[in-house]
């Protein structure tokens, strides 16, 4: 298989460490930017790789970098390693694993963007995540790579690690930094955009943690390395986590463009023997099921919305034969009615009732004209929430009412789940 | 200014704009909850859904800007879809009870269901329990099944007033609105949120299962309590006031209240209140003791001419009736001897009087003895309003005690107690110390330095006051020497220097107009010749001269030597004993009449039920009596107190302020010093739905002083001596109040006792248990 | 209050000096220690901070980490998160249930364990995932429940 640009823990014992980091060719990106580039120019490197935010919304980063208003004011960088997205765990491994990496992207990004002051915003439930940042963000300060006059360079950045508390809608970008700045989750009005006004009322970037990763082997090898990979406007690597009814289920750092059916079969392994794939969530539970006849689908922004779903951030989620879609269904719906923030009407009401519905279908107690009710209660939801959280409540479901309505129609029918109302398959373990 | 399409009509309206307020202007309406324009956009229900051109999904209204050549549907197939969606969502968790909802028929919820259906219900699963009739407070209930989560009421007293008592709990679907384990909000502004709720959830406690929209009336009014005269509307039921609800005036007022006058309507239902006419103690019918007091002004005026008469006008009586009384005493009676009654002594000339609008585009804010919060509160919430939108607005407090407070941080300039015009003077004399008005001011000072008020500052708050470009003053009147002050710094200034007059009572002004004599030396003069013999009769008509007046025992004094002592009111004056006769006055909310208010503004109360008992129209009174004085007044043409040219302010008069120079305040010794202040819990008529939130302690002492008089850290009740009088006042602590100073707010029974010089204070012996 | 709070306090307000950005870090670090945070500890936190106690519970109340009931010494959460469901994570919340005899939510009655829903956390490789006290132990299979329970996990 390809070497690992991003994910060097899965070859280098102790990558976690700064001296074996460092032993490895760490830090040696960030010397050569100070060294042989301009702010500008590393922002002009990076819109030339056409390297798109690995967040999910695959905004591309360059253009991001350079919405940032000259204006004199201080700058902040605000690195998202939230990561809750329902089959996403890229971002936990590259933490966890590799921190000196984030953070030598982040001292990179920093000084291409001018940022004197950077943050990490760590999911909640990252324990050790948030442990294995503060340790390595010390040891980086110890090292004189963070600090006043980094390496006498006259550039200076802080670096602190924020963390969490529970709550998913804190991976949107403005509820994030409303959740920094010590306040309760909701997402905030835009305009104005955080480049404009963020934290602090700053300006102010946020990235992704595998976008920020991106930057050292992007110093290194240079912007045309990176799109002699993957395809024209999706060019270089991404890492997509697999889940779900795999052999092996893990983080792959595959090319863009890499076909679907190949990350299933030839990077996780491929399914159980006499199993076939029924569905799959490509791109974090947010997104539309993928059928088996896209299997062929290249895994790159531009084609799987041609194929109806979206990249998203990369968790894919691979559902079998033996799996019940009502079932399904109903946990990713229950998901984001615990994680709505509640202020706005269609997200709080809405997933509220939808669960209920497809809960009662589950459970056999589901009447004929209940997927009728699901449609237009998705249809009186999408497009009309404040953030996005509530329209990704509905990829899955408005997917699976088109595609797997027999499954729904049976369930009602038959006033059971005809696969007996569990996800949990025992001759698959 | 942008330019834009609204359903096929054209607009222009300034950047920045919301579409929402732009179709307003078109008289487009559009639904909304979350939305209010004092509080900006929130985005949050979703409800405003529009349609934009070239916008790819269906907009906010409330959040989305104006832009050039924007074309807008609020109608259509979409729009209407997406918003029976979301009020179909707002409906699943409601508990649909409107029937028992005091909301009912005033319910925003009611009204868009009406327009936009759904006509029936497909949810059936179970709804979210939650909490029904929890109180936030005395006067206020959260139904918080009811609640959709518009935030308004959390947002107001957050961010709006400063004061986050009220608070979203929870997320998602399981989101409430509440306060922290019960803690009653405290804030003086917790009703307006009843009004801000645009469904049933946050009620009005008294109001609760009282009324129906349709076995109800609301009438435009005025609130009586102080002189903000906040427009409200009175609600009445069976010829009973039962609630009272702010009234917005668009692009003037919001329609806040503040507690005092949203909950204190009752005051007409006082169990004192004054239902039949008492003639020397005893009751009677109120022909005969409107006779009686016919044949004594006959008899005075017979023996000992008209101006033997003196006529005081109080209380919440209207500028109309003011007017009348005017007629009568110089028509009927022939006396000139007419005077308002008053606590304060200080005066604003006309020409000097601001305006709300004036407070909106301030930079700096001068508190001359007036704290807002406490005295006028809702000239509190425009300033912290403007503060929002101004964040540089410098605010300066001036007097005895700080006056800008966590809600309206500022520099305080503490001088000691009747030494602020003096601080004042100074100021401006380092900035101009040629000024011949200046020069008059300060020549008797000598080599004068007010106590605790460095040179430095008196520099730089005299630069402040002169430099400021959009300054506005707010006086208490408690300093008469300082209408001098402000009349020499409005000459001196070369922009306008708008001051609002924040002392009482409420429509002084309105009485004034109607032709009585605002200056507190002719109430003096008033008593004094009573007190001397000269004056024989006194009419007093809506107040309790030896409560209000600050010096007791000249009222004491005039009331002995008087033949008769006629008082007309609500209630009985607290110590009766001197009144001859008594008469039942109709109040606030019976009769029809006009309120002038501190920006001289002239608003109408319309009359929303009868008069009780015996009460009745200051009229009727004067009808009488002039007949038996053989007078008898034409009231044929109507009298209207408004203005053709000045519209509903009252015209500009040129002023005349004699400017003297100022005296060297008295040094005070050590010992404490009584500062009266104002509160308004403590003024206008009693009422019983406030009572629990009258403070029990309504005085003030720094902590410390507090410490050593042996109160420790908690309220209680202290004793004040000076010379031979006693009084025990409820103190809290309050570390505004520098140490030294005992501040106790007008309105607290026999305050006046206590004259000026210093005061004893002591544990009251018998701590009340309670 | 602990005597130590204070400093916490100063401590958390040095490294976040902007907005209410310590109010969290804070309420982490003396939960951790205490567990849960009670009513009277958001009052001190309130203080502390320099805040109202409303502004503090309702911040609190958003987060599904922070504890407002007092909970058991070991915190167990299982990701019940759709890859942790396919692979068995309802059922292993079953007899969790059962060994523990408590329902999802609860603390036992001796205050050893209190049982929670994770949503998925982001570890759907090693489904089904759980964590004790935040510390990450999976894949746990149903029928290993009792071994979990007695998991061996950094302080
Ligand atoms: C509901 C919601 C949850 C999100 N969660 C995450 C997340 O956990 N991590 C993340 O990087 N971006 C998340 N995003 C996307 C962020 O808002 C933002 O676009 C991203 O952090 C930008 O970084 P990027 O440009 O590097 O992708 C989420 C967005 C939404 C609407
Ligand atoms: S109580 Fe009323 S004002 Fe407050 S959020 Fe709920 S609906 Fe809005
Ligand atoms: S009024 Fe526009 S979203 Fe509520």
């Amino acid at each position: 298989m390809t070497q690992h640009y991003l994910l060097r823990n899965l070859d280098v014992e102790g990558i976690d460490r700064i001296d074996v980091y460092e032993a490895n060719g760490g830090y040696a990106a960030m010397k050569e930017a100070f060294k042989t580039f301009k702010p500008e120019e590393l922002v002009a490197m990076v819109k030339k790789s056409g390297l798109r935010g690995r967040g999910g919304a695959g905004f591309p980063t360059g253009m991001k970098w350079g919405f940032l208003p000259n204006d004199g004011r201080s700058r902040y960088l605000v690195v998202n390693s939230d990561e809750a997205e329902p089959g996403t765990f890229k971002d936990r491994e590259l933490i966890e694993e590799n921190p000196h990496q984030l953070i030598e992207g982040i001292i990179i990004s920093s000084y291409a963007t001018q940022a004197s002051e950077a943050y990490i915003y760590c999911r909640g439930e990252f324990r050790r995540g948030a442990e294995q940042l503060k340790r390595a963000v010390q040891e980086a300060y110890d090292h004189g790579y963070l600090g006043a006059n980094i390496l006498g360079t006259g550039f200076s950045l802080e670096l602190k690690v924020y963390r969490g508390a529970g709550a998913y809608i804190c991976g949107e970008e403005s509820a994030l930094l409303e959740s920094l700045e010590g306040k309760r989750g909701n997402p905030r009005l835009k305009p104005p955009f955080p480049a404009v006004a963020g934290l602090y009322g700053g300006p102010t970037v946020v990235n992704n943690v595998e976008t920020i990763c991106n930057l050292p082997p992007l110093v290194t090898y240079g912007a045309d390395w990176y799109t002699s990979m993957g395809t024209e406007k999706s060019p270089g690597l991404k890492i997509m986590s697999v889940s779900g009814r795999v052999q092996r289920p893990g983080n792959y750092e595959i090319p863009l463009g890499t076909p679907l059916r190949s990350l299933i079969e030839d990077y996780a392994g491929g399914l159980l023997p006499g199993r076939t794939v029924k569905a799959v969530i490509p791109g974090g539970s947010s997104v539309p099921l993928l059928m088996p006849d896209q299997l062929d689908t290249p895994l790159d922004y531009e084609s799987i919305v041609k194929a109806g779903s979206m990249l998203g951030s990369g968790g894919c989620i691979v559902l079998d034969d033996q799996v019940c879609m009502v079932g399904a269904t109903a946990r990713l719906v229950k998901f984001y009615r615990e994680e709505s923030c509640g202020k706005c009407t269609p997200c709080r009401e809405g997933t509220y009732w939808m669960t209920d519905v497809l809960d009662r279908l589950e459970m056999g107690m589901g009447e004929a004209h209940d997927m009728e009710i699901l449609a237009d209660v998705a249809d009186n939801i999408a497009g009309k929430c404040f953030c996005p959280l509530g329209d990704a409540s509905l990829g899955v479901l408005v997917s699976a009412l088109k595609h797997f309505r027999h499954e729904f129609e049976a369930h009602v029918a038959e006033h059971t789940c005809p696969m007996g109302a569990r996800l949990y398959d025992t001759v698959n373990h | 200014m942008i330019r834009l399409t609204i359903d096929g009509q054209e607009i222009t309206v300034p950047e920045g704009t919301m579409i929402v307020d732009a179709a307003a202007k078109l008289g487009v309406d559009v639904p909304i909850y979350c939305y209010h324009q004092a509080l900006g956009p929130l985005g949050a229900c979703r409800m405003c859904l529009v349609e934009v051109e070239k916008m790819p999904k269906l907009a906010t209204a409330c959040t989305t800007a104006v832009s050039e050549g924007m074309v807008v549907r609020s109608k259509g197939p979409a729009v209407d879809k997406g918003r029976r969606g979301v009020l179909e969502f707002l409906l699943i968790n409601h508990p649909l009870d409107c029937p028992v909802c005091d909301k009912g028929g005033e319910c925003y919820l009611q009204d868009y269901t009406f327009e936009y259906g759904p006509g029936g219900g497909r949810f059936q699963e179970p709804k979210i329990q939650k909490v029904k009739d929890g109180p936030i407070n005395e006067f206020v209930l959260v139904d918080q099944e009811r609640c959709v989560l518009c935030q308004r009421c959390v947002r107001f007293m957050g961010e709006y007033v400063g004061e986050g008592q009220l608070l979203l709990e929870g997320r998602g679907v399981e989101t409430v609105v509440t306060t922290v384990d019960q803690v009653p909000a405290t804030s003086q502004f917790t009703g307006n949120v009843i009004d801000l709720c645009p469904v049933g959830a946050l009620l009005s406690a008294p109001y609760h299962h009282k009324g129906r929209p349709w076995n109800i009336e609301r009438e435009e009014s005025v609130c009586p309590h102080c002189p903000v005269g906040c427009t409200s509307k009175v609600t009445a039921r069976e010829g009973h006031v039962i609630r009272m609800e702010g009234r917005p005036i668009p692009d003037r007022e919001w329609g806040w209240l503040c507690d005092r006058g949203r909950f204190g309507y009752d005051f007409g239902y006082h169990p004192e209140r004054l239902l039949a006419s008492r003639v020397q103690g005893n009751e009677t019918s109120a022909a005969l003791a409107t006779r009686q007091v016919g044949e004594w002004l006959k008899t005075t005026v017979e023996q000992h001419g008209g101006s033997s008469v003196g006529v005081i006008v109080g209380g919440m009586h209207t500028t109309e009736e003011a007017y009348q009384l005017k007629r009568f005493a110089t028509e009927v009676i022939g006396t000139e001897k007419l005077a308002i009654s008053r606590s304060e002594a200080g005066y604003l000339p006309r020409a000097l009087n601001g305006t709300f609008e004036d407070i909106k585009k301030a930079d700096t804010v001068l508190l001359l003895g007036t704290d807002p919060y406490d005295a006028v509160p809702v000239v509190h919430l425009k300033l912290r309003e403007r503060l929002l939108r101004y964040p540089a607005l410098k605010v300066i407090g001036i007097g005895p005690t700080a006056l800008t407070r966590d809600t309206l941080p500022g520099q305080d300039v503490i001088t000691a107690p009747e030494q602020s015009a003096v601080v004042m003077a100074l100021a401006m004399a380092t900035q101009r110390p040629d000024d011949a008005q200046v020069k008059t001011l300060i020549h008797d000072l000598g080599s004068f330095r007010p106590q605790g008020v460095l040179p430095e500052m008196l520099t730089q708050l005299g630069a402040q006051l002169l430099r400021a470009d959009h300054l506005v003053c707010l006086w208490d009147g408690l300093e008469p020497a300082m209408g001098m002050v402000l009349a020499v710094l409005a000459d001196l200034r070369e922009k306008p220097t708008p001051m609002l007059p924040t002392f009482g009572p409420g429509n002084w002004r309105g009485w004034e107009r109607g032709g009585f004599s605002a200056h507190f030396e002719d109430l003096t003069r008033i008593l004094e010749e009573a007190r001397d013999g000269v004056i024989k009769t006194l009419l007093v008509f809506g107040a309790d001269l030896l409560e209000e007046y600050p010096d007791r025992s000249l009222v004491q004094a005039a009331f002995e030597r008087l033949d008769h002592v006629v008082v007309e009111g609500l209630r009985p004056p607290v110590d009766s004993t001197q009144v001859d006769a008594l008469l039942p006055g109709a109040g606030w909310a019976e009769v029809y009449g006009t309120y002038i208010n501190m920006e001289a503004r002239l608003q109408v109360a319309m009359a929303s039920v009868q008069p009780p008992g015996q009460a009745r129209p200051v009229k009727t009174y004067l009808n009488t009596w002039a007949h038996i004085l053989g007078r008898p007044l034409n009231w044929e043409e109507d009298w209207d107190p408004f203005d053709d040219d000045s519209g509903d302010l009252l015209p500009i008069e040129t002023r005349h302020v004699e400017i003297e120079p100022l005296t060297t305040p008295p040094t005070t010794d050590a010992g404490m010093t009584l500062v009266i202040g104002s509160l308004i819990w403590e003024k206008g008529e009693p009422s019983e739905i406030l009572l629990p939130r009258v403070p029990e302690f309504p005085g003030r002492i720094n902590p410390q002083e507090a410490e050593e008089l042996g109160l420790g850290t908690e309220p209680g009740r202290i004793s004040v001596s000076q010379g031979d009088t006693h009084l025990v006042v409820g103190v809290s602590l309050d570390s505004r109040i520098p140490v030294g100073v005992l501040w106790i707010p007008q309105g607290v029974l026999g305050v006046n006792r206590l004259g000026k010089g210093p005061v004893q204070l002591s544990l009251a012996k018998e701590e009340v248990t309670a | 209050m602990k005597p130590e709070w204070k400093e916490w306090a100063s401590q958390a307000k040095a490294e976040f000096p902007r907005a209410n950005s310590a109010l969290m870090p804070l309420m982490h670090r003396i939960q951790l220690v205490e567990g849960w945070l009670s009513d009277q500890t958001i009052q001190d936190i309130a203080d502390l901070m320099g805040l109202t106690v409303q502004y503090v519970e309702s911040v609190a109340s958003f987060y599904s980490l922070f504890h407002r009931e007092p909970v058991g010494k070991r915190v167990i959460h299982v990701c019940v998160g759709l890859s942790c469901a396919l692979a068995g994570s309802d059922e292993l919340m079953h007899n969790l249930e059962q060994r523990l005899n408590i329902k999802e939510g609860q603390t036992t009655a001796d205050g050893a364990y209190t049982l929670l829903e994770a949503e998925c956390l982001a570890a759907c490789d090693k489904a089904p995932m759980t964590q004790i006290d935040l510390h990450f132990v999976g894949p746990v299979r149903p029928e290993e429940a009792e071994t979990l329970l007695t998991k061996e996990v950094p302080s």
